[in-house]
């Protein structure tokens, strides 16, 4: 359950100005350009090519609006309710406004009018009830599957009117509002949802109301999108509203990070996606813009398995935390544009604290807590216990391509400390088969997950309320479920917070969470002439706000 | 260090092993390769000072030089140390691939042509079947289905060449059945397993033995193409297609692809032409 | 045409049919065996936070759970009626999939084969030109040269040289004329090793055939020898071994798409497996068995009307076909 956001205690009017003036502020801070210039600066017309190392699998919408990869095409050519800026700060978008009752069991979303999708059928409040249920509900057996992420809690949705949608829930859901901001919630024409899956599953079949609409795509190899002439419901928030500048932006398949990368540095394309950190640092000096932004959600880490020994011991699970050196880390295998985790939340979600203390390298503090717990280091420097060896292995996460690279790294950390380390990489498929929270004979589970509030994040660390029991804790940890109560039941930000920094301290603490670093899942390297893009709370880059400069 | 002394040696060796035997130069020199791969992967640690896992992550990225001869890698591993650690697995699971192929394609073959009739007509439809589809395509399916480590990319590969073997092996022994020695054996009253063992299987196998070290060339390349395409071992492997795989996105780097690339090339070229001598020489 | 021929060609005709459906069979079983799907997967993506409960729930509400059996005999009925079912991965048909990449896959074979024959008769002729003094044995190395280098690394180097340092063609395009070209350079060296074995081998045995001598004896000069009298016996053999090849073209185009970034068979194929899209992996690999079992027959059907020294050995049991012939002399000359 979520928290109640700032934002619904402001009133109607101030948010707009609150917000606009956010919006401004947003946009110099994540583009670094002068504002004065950017109005009369942005040249009308252009086409780049954005070189990306998958276009996902399918495009059915509800299945794929998730995948890291077809959220890019997703972003331009879709818009959602609520914008959510790289900051967290959730603002209006196609929703204007909207209200909650007290028990936010029922909310009024109010649309803006005169918006389309790109087949004719106006963006209504039938639309937007068409979204909600299929969102809720999928079509699971036509092979439609629901938003994860979309409250289990709905009820129905009613069109009061062409611009009112009333959304009803079976109990109190504040994370209602900040998950209309979620990429996967994003707005399809009706029509669209209509069609059987196998219709959903041709792109070009499918028609949202953002600034772009699919000219040509081919399974495999490319999507090209063309921009729509007629918009002119942009987010306040990214300071633009009108049609986009760029004509076309084409997603490319090239499956070779260092082929992306070359083809931009001699001037083939215009954006690599997913470079190898190595190269970053020459292709800045060389004038290339580099981007790495931060997404809302937890840090790259572990989900330490307290159910398998010997990381049900608390002394085990600190020597680990301590035993990690992270600034070598990022020295080793990132650069500089990557953060020392400070928590087990990136440092940019609101509510986040700085345990950092907790997470310093003392290899002589984790070695003493290894020989307390009986665990000796023999003649061949490898620790064992009754007979046992101190064994850890750890599952490189498929979803992120450095896991393996800072993983050979920890094991070289580790194996100072008498640890055997063993590395398994699984592909994607047989990591979702063989590899999960508390599973068994998965000591450790490396996290990468974004999310949109950090009221979610405390339940589902334990099995309550449908949560993913994370530690394998279950209901044993009393603190823990406490904290998990009382932040879910927390009625302002001011309750909440000190909440929040009590739990991050204790689960670091307790070495639940061991992170490594802050997250980059996305990052872009792009020509020097393009400019303007923006990157909302998942990281996307919105290529809407983007010209050719000359 | 102790590279030079012992290719040094076992140079000399061969020299005079090879005027005794009138062997053709390129062919000593293909011998001493596969000696040098061989004595890596059975002792690594003679050859290099360096670990191939624990590297100097200071030392990242450094091209080769005196004390790298190979430069080092993304995390400051020797590369050369890498690829000599590395040869193990890679010889060992073309072996592995060349064993299947010989023993499940021999054992076919051999039951095909020796008995014909009914047994050569169904083994020859299933030899048709798995030659049929195209190799690397079954072997990547294979892979697939148990799993993707270097052991499983090696049966893989195994079972791919199972046909080729059954087929040269089926035609060798049809000639040698028909071969006026082994008419007079079975008209003297040889049983059909003494025949089997004491001429067909022989003479088989003279003509097998060249294929099957061709075939130990190519299974280095197809277990490397497994590799390279992600189905090989998990870190901190160095088969040799791991390391040319993992050099492929370090391309701005370019010894890590090269380094190993060119022993790939090398090994399976001596293979290769040891293979065409003893062809010659039989 | 001959009675003798039309019982051959009957026969062979029955073969390919039954190799077809056999090697189906085998797919559908070996595909059968692998462990996940891709719908679980994309359900276990852990952006979507879907509960273990919750994807037992949809995949139960797909009836993804019927006996193998059942599966074979929907498959392979779908199969002979031209139906090849829909793609677990993208939700679309997988004829519809295969339809849309296969004109890339069929350039690329197509020109990698023209690269591999060019290569092969520029080595081989060239043996028979090339005195042994100036190179004729290096010229003899090539095919065991050709064979030793992994297609990747021919790749790499061709796309650094040419594509990015030369800039003859752009990585983005990948379907651009010089693009092509190198792709298909890429993946018709290995194959144009074994075409050449087979040139060389049969040149040099025509070189010593005794009409060969005679015609030397006669004052006949090299070139005159080579055009005349050795050419056509000697190159009539590739027809078949060129049929062979079509499982190593394809095969190789699976590694050459990924490195040239192509959209065809081979990067469809590895798209399928790293999800475990079962549908169009069987598809994919029956099509391939089907091109490799018609081309072939083809080639046999072809082969004695196009040399008339081949005898059609009818009704004798255990007696090779020309296709075990071939292929056994391919074996042996690739091995010799």
């Amino acid at each position: 359950m979520t928290e109640r956001s700032s934002l619904l205690s402001l009133s109607r009017r101030r948010l707009l100005i609150t917000t606009s003036v956010a919006a401004a502020a947003a946009l110099v801070a994540t583009t670094g350009f002068n504002p004065a210039q950017a109005a009369d600066s942005p040249r009308e017309g252009g086409d780049i090519t954005f070189l990306i190392d998958s276009l996902g699998d399918t495009w059915i919408p509800n299945n794929s609006a998730i995948s890291s990869f077809q959220g890019h095409i997703w972003g331009h050519v879709t818009d959602k309710l609520l914008y959510v800026d790289a900051d967290g700060k959730v603002t209006p978008w196609l929703a204007e406004r909207w209200e909650q009752n007290d028990k936010a069991t029922e909310f009024t979303l109010h649309l803006k009018s005169g918006v389309t999708f790109s087949d004719g059928a106006p963006l209504d409040a039938t639309a937007v009830v068409a979204n909600l249920d299929i969102w809720y509900a999928g079509r699971k057996a036509e092979g439609i599957n629901p938003i994860g992420l979309f409250p289990k809690t709905y009820d129905r949705a009613e069109a009061v009117d062409a611009s009112t949608v009333k959304v009803f829930f079976k109990k109190p859901t504040l994370g209602f509002i900040p998950t209309l901001g979620y990429h996967g919630s994003i707005l399809i024409s009706p029509k669209s949802i209509a069609q059987p899956a196998s219709e959903q599953a041709d792109l070009s079949k499918t028609s949202g109301s953002g600034p772009y609409v699919v000219e040509s795509w081919k399974e495999g190899d490319h999507v090209t999108l063309v921009k729509r002439k007629d918009y002119n419901w942009g987010p306040a928030a990214v300071g633009h509203t009108g049609p986009a500048f760029l004509d076309t932006i084409t997603y490319k398949l090239v499956s070779e990070p260092s082929l992306r990368v070359a083809s931009v540095q001699s001037g083939q394309a215009d954006v690599a996606y997913n470079a190898s950190p190595q190269e970053l640092k020459s292709l800045k000096e060389e004038g290339f813009g580099i981007s790495t932004p931060r997404y809302l959600g937890f840090v790259n880490g572990w989900a330490v398995n307290t159910t398998l020994a010997p990381y049900d011991d608390v002394k085990v699970r600190q020597a680990l935390q301590a035993g990690i050196d992270r600034q070598e880390i990022i020295d080793t295998v990132y650069t500089p544009d990557w953060k020392l985790p400070t928590s087990f939340i990136q440092s940019n979600v609101p509510g986040a604290t700085d345990q950092s203390a907790l997470l310093a390298y003392d290899p002589a503090k984790a070695e003493k807590l290894l020989d307390e717990a009986g665990w000796s280091k023999g003649a061949n420097g490898l620790r064992t216990k009754d007979g046992k060896p101190l064994e850890i292995t750890l599952h490189s996460n498929p979803y992120l391509a450095t896991s393996k690279s800072v993983d050979e790294l920890i094991a070289q950390q580790l194996g100072k400390l008498g640890w055997k380390v063993n590395i398994r990489a699984y592909d994607v498929v047989t990591y979702g088969e063989k590899v999960k929270y508390a599973g068994p004979a998965v000591p450790t589970y490396e996290v990468t997950r974004s999310f949109i509030d950090a009221g979610t994040v405390a339940s589902i660390l334990t099995n309550a309320n449908n949560g993913e029991n994370w530690f394998g804790l279950g209901e044993s940890d009393a603190k823990l479920n406490d904290l998990r109560d009382k932040i879910a039941g927390a009625a302002s930000l001011d309750e909440r917070n000190p909440l929040l920094d009590e739990l991050q301290h204790y689960i670091l603490e307790q070495g639940y969470f061991v992170p490594r670093t802050q997250i980059v899942q996305r990052i872009y390297v792009q020509s020097p002439t393009l400019k303007g893009e923006v990157y909302n709370g998942v990281a996307y880059a919105s290529y809407y706000t983007a010209f050719i400069a000359d | 260090m102790s590279f030079v002394t012992t290719s040094v040696i076992s140079g000399s060796r061969s020299r005079a092993w090879l005027s005794a035997f009138r062997v053709p130069p390129t062919v000593a020199i293909s011998f001493l390769v596969v000696a040098i791969v061989i004595a890596w992967s059975l002792a690594p640690g003679l050859f290099t000072q360096y670990s191939p896992v624990v590297g100097i992550p200071a030392d990242k990225l450094l091209g080769p030089n005196l004390n790298h001869w190979f430069g080092t890698d993304h995390l400051g591993r020797d590369v050369y140390a890498r690829v000599v650690y590395g040869t193990a697995s890679s010889v060992s699971s073309a072996l592995v691939a060349v064993v299947i192929g010989v023993v499940a394609g021999g054992l076919v073959g051999l039951l095909a042509g020796f008995f014909g009739g009914w047994l050569d007509i169904v083994l020859a439809r299933l030899v048709d079947v798995l030659l049929a589809i195209p190799k690397f395509l079954l072997a990547v399916i294979v892979v697939t289905a148990i799993g993707f480590e270097t052991i499983n990319a090696a049966i893989a590969t195994g079972v791919s060449a199972v046909a080729i073997f059954a087929r040269v092996t089926r035609a060798e022994v049809i000639k040698t059945r028909q071969a006026t020695f082994v008419e007079a054996a079975f008209l003297s009253g040889g049983s059909r397993s003494f025949i089997l063992w004491r001429h067909i299987l022989p003479n088989a196998s003279r003509s097998v033995l060249p294929l099957a070290v061709l075939q130990f060339g190519e299974s280095i390349l197809v277990i490397a193409s497994l590799a390279f395409l992600g189905y090989g071992d998990p870190p901190p492997a160095s088969d040799w297609g791991l390391l040319i795989s993992i050099g492929k996105d370090y391309l701005k780097w370019p010894w890590l692809v090269y380094a190993p690339a060119f022993i790939t090339i090398l090994t399976v070229l001596s293979v290769n032409r040891i293979s065409r001598w003893l062809r010659k020489t039989d | 045409m001959s009675n003798a021929y039309l019982t051959y060609a009957a026969k062979r005709l029955g073969q390919a049919v039954v190799v077809i459906l056999l090697a189906y069979v085998f797919t559908f079983v070996v595909v059968s065996i692998l462990p996940g799907d891709p719908i679980t997967s994309v359900l276990r993506n852990p952006q979507n936070g879907f509960s273990e409960e919750e994807i037992a729930e949809i995949i139960a509400a797909q009836g993804l759970d019927k006996p193998i059996a059942v599966q074979l005999w929907n498959s392979l009925s779908g199969f002979l009626t031209g139906d090849l079912g829909v793609s677990m991965r993208s939700g679309r048909p997988v004829s519809t999939l295969i339809a849309e990449v296969l004109p890339s896959t069929l350039i690329l074979a197509s020109t990698g084969l023209a690269v591999a024959i060019i290569l092969a008769m520029a080595v081989a002729y060239g043996t028979q030109f090339v005195p042994k003094r100036y190179g004729q044995g290096l010229l003899r190395g090539f095919p065991s040269l050709f064979l030793s280098v992994p297609n990747f690394v021919i790749g790499l180097v061709l796309i650094h040289v040419f594509g990015f340092q030369i800039g003859l063609f752009r990585v983005i395009n990948p379907d651009s004329f010089w693009a092509t070209l190198f792709a298909a350079i890429a993946l018709g060296i290995p194959v144009s090793a074994q075409i050449a074995e087979v040139l060389i081998a049969n040149l040099d045995r025509e070189a010593e055939q005794e009409y060969a001598a005679v015609a030397r004896s006669r004052g006949i000069g090299r070139a005159r020898l080579f055009a005349t009298h050795l050419l056509k016996p000697a190159s009539l053999p590739v027809v078949t071994v060129v049929a062979l090849t079509i499982g190593e073209l394809l095969g190789g185009s699976l590694i050459t798409e990924t490195v040239f970034g192509r959209t065809g068979i081979g990067s469809l194929v590895q798209r399928s497996v790293s999800t475990q899209d079962l549908p169009v992996l069987q598809a994919v690999v029956s099509l391939g068995a089907v091109v490799f079992v018609i081309v072939n027959l083809i080639a046999d059907l072809l082969y004695p009307l196009l040399d008339p020294r081949v005898k059609i050995l009818g009704g004798k049991k255990r007696t090779p076909t020309t296709a075990d012939e071939v292929s056994i002399n391919t074996t042996k000359a690739v091995a010799s």
